[in-house]
């Protein structure tokens, strides 16, 4: 127990700064390659948007955050290496990811969905009355962010509509408790309403719940809108990366001078 | 009123030989809704399995001891089988995956002839000789067995599926294996549960036919078409479906037989091919599936 210097001080907000490091990330598929060399952090509790035209990589770099697709370079999570990874350990190591096209289990219950969520803590080994209660608190939590999802709790999540398999989707993530939310594409699909109630749930539990969130979206405006910092993406590199207020002022910049329409309206 | 009891006769005869079709199409369903193969070896997989019941019979071991070790050894080879043969071509064409399971088929059968021979063997049946009357009808303790166990089965795998966190577990693997592993869900031991789970289901079709249709390598193949023409009948993806296809295929074999001169105890084994034909006809997603929709 030492006394905390200066350094370590330093250290620690360090820490907390490249809370997620990405360093010299290269991915693809096959030979195709899609991601030149990308370098960001994002801090702990921020949300962090990346934003960007068709195919430019926004969801190959969720993919190889949570290890559905492989990398190279460095992407760490707490100082915890996630590279070379399955999707099912990044998951184990508190990385959520909602898939563009939601991914709900369809044949199953809204709640039995939830329930899949907390999977992680209520396997065999970790079936202890506490961690169940935590479950069930956690339910009723999820409820609370989503009260439509707390009516469809007994329906199949296959009947519910777009917006609220979305929100089951996310709901779903929430319920792993993780320390990094990453979402695709959220808005894909959605009534433009929807969308918007949906950035609103996912700025609340940013602020209530300190989760660290990695946004990826075509509509860069509400993007920009719950975002921190954001990235803008363009044929596998980062173009321009900055605090939202600055990139939605140099966006037009880049508009102009890169010919790249990061602020366009017309997805979503 | 003889002919009403000569008909609810052969209603029980049906549901007895239904009821071992129907353990077989829950194991080709189970897997089919697990991995999307239809697995062509299912019946000689179960043969196996009777005949290392049968092994440990001859050496000595009480019935219901190996009964539950035969059980045992199917789920763990059932297990293995798809972690070392059917992992491999997870992913391939579908054609791939096919031929996989035939070779299967006849590399199984081969190997039961290899190692016991084609020769028929005996193989005990556990329920006692005799049976109830009621009102004329018939009901041997076997038939009423066979039915009895199959219910049982069915229970268990009720309860499994729908009131433990590894069914929930199961059956979200079942529905999206890829968000199934974004939440933490180890996908590969799933499926290798999945095959467990259909080879123990099956074997437990085999050690129930086996006393009535004789041990040998090649007891199944019919079985195997029966229960092909009840999972097709229930819909390859629900369970429900293919005990009541199965129970279905064993009345209506058994109806045609005894009452359709042309049919008879020699053209029977024509039903379910006909059952199969239209079914895939009228309503190719089975009385209890679902209609696959793709997006264009």
């Amino acid at each position: 127990m030492s006394e905390p210097t200066t350094g370590s001080t330093e250290a620690a907000a360090g820490a907390e700064r490249d809370f997620l490091k990405v360093s010299d990330l290269y991915a693809g598929y096959g030979q195709a390659r899609v991601l030149q060399g990308l370098d960001f952090s994002v801090a702990r509790g921020e949300v962090c948007a990346i934003l960007g035209p068709n195919g430019a990589g926004k969801t190959t770099t969720l993919r190889a955050l949570c290890g559905m697709v492989r990398g190279r370079g460095s992407v760490t999570l707490n100082g915890t290496e996630l590279l070379g990874r399955s999707p099912e350990q990044a998951a184990r190591l508190g990385v959520a990811h909602v898939p563009e096209g939601r991914g709900t289990f369809n044949d199953l219950t809204v709640e039995e969905n939830l329930r899949i969520g907390a999977h992680l803590r209520t396997g065999p080994r970790r079936r202890g009355r506490t961690e169940r209660a935590a479950v069930v608190a956690d339910l009723e939590r999820i409820y609370d962010y989503f009260p439509k999802l707390r009516q469809r709790s007994r329906q199949a999540a296959g009947s519910l509509s777009g917006g609220e398999q979305q929100m089951l989707a996310v709901g779903r993530a929430l319920m792993l408790r993780p320390s990094l939310l990453l979402l695709d594409e959220p808005s894909l699909g959605l009534a433009p309403l929807v969308t918007r109630e949906l950035f609103e749930i996912v700025r609340a539990v940013n602020e209530e719940e300190r989760t660290t969130v990695v946004v990826v979206e075509q509509n860069a405006q509400l993007a920009l809108d719950i975002a921190h910092r954001a990235h803008v993406l363009e044929a596998g590199r980062l173009v321009l990366s900055g605090p939202a207020g600055q990139i939605r002022e140099d966006g037009q910049v880049a508009e102009v001078y890169l010919g790249v329409s990061v602020l366009s309206r017309k997805a979503g | 009123m003889s002919a009403v009891t000569d008909l609810l006769q052969q209603v029980v005869e049906g549901l007895g030989s239904g009821a071992v079709y129907a353990s077989l199409a829950l194991a080709l369903v189970l897997i089919h809704r697990f991995t999307g193969i239809v697995n062509f070896a299912q019946g000689e997989l179960a043969m196996l399995s009777t005949y290392v019941a049968w092994q440990l019979v001859a050496s000595g071991m009480p019935y219901w001891l190996a009964l539950p070790a035969t059980l045992a050894v199917s789920f763990a080879g059932g297990m293995l089988l798809e972690r070392i043969v059917i992992r491999p071509v997870q992913g391939a064409p579908e054609l791939t995956v096919v031929i996989v399971t035939v070779g299967l088929f006849i590399f199984v059968n081969a190997l039961a002839g290899l190692i016991w021979s084609f020769t028929v063997k005996d193989f005990p049946q556990p329920f006692p000789d005799g049976g109830l009357d009621v009102s004329g009808v018939r009901m041997d303790w076997s038939t009423l067995g066979i039915i009895g166990v199959v219910a049982v089965v069915m229970g268990l795998l009720y309860l499994l599926f729908q009131h433990t966190s590894i069914g929930l577990v199961m059956r979200a693997v079942a529905c999206n294996p890829a968000s199934a592993r974004l939440s933490g869900i180890r996908v590969g031991w799933v499926l290798m549960l999945g095959w467990g789970l259909a080879a123990t289901v099956g074997a437990v079709s085999g050690v129930l036919v086996a006393p009535v249709l004789f041990l040998e390598p090649n007891m199944m193949g019919g079985v195997l078409i029966y229960a092909f023409a009840a999972a097709t009948l229930g819909g390859f993806d629900s369970p429900v479906g293919a005990v009541v296809g199965g129970l279905f295929v064993g009345v209506a074999e058994t109806l045609t037989g005894a009452y359709v001169d042309v049919i008879g105890a020699d053209l029977k084994v024509g039903v379910p091919l006909v059952i199969i034909l239209a079914v895939l006809l009228v309503r190719p997603q089975g009385l209890f599936g679902r209609a696959a929709v793709e997006r264009a």
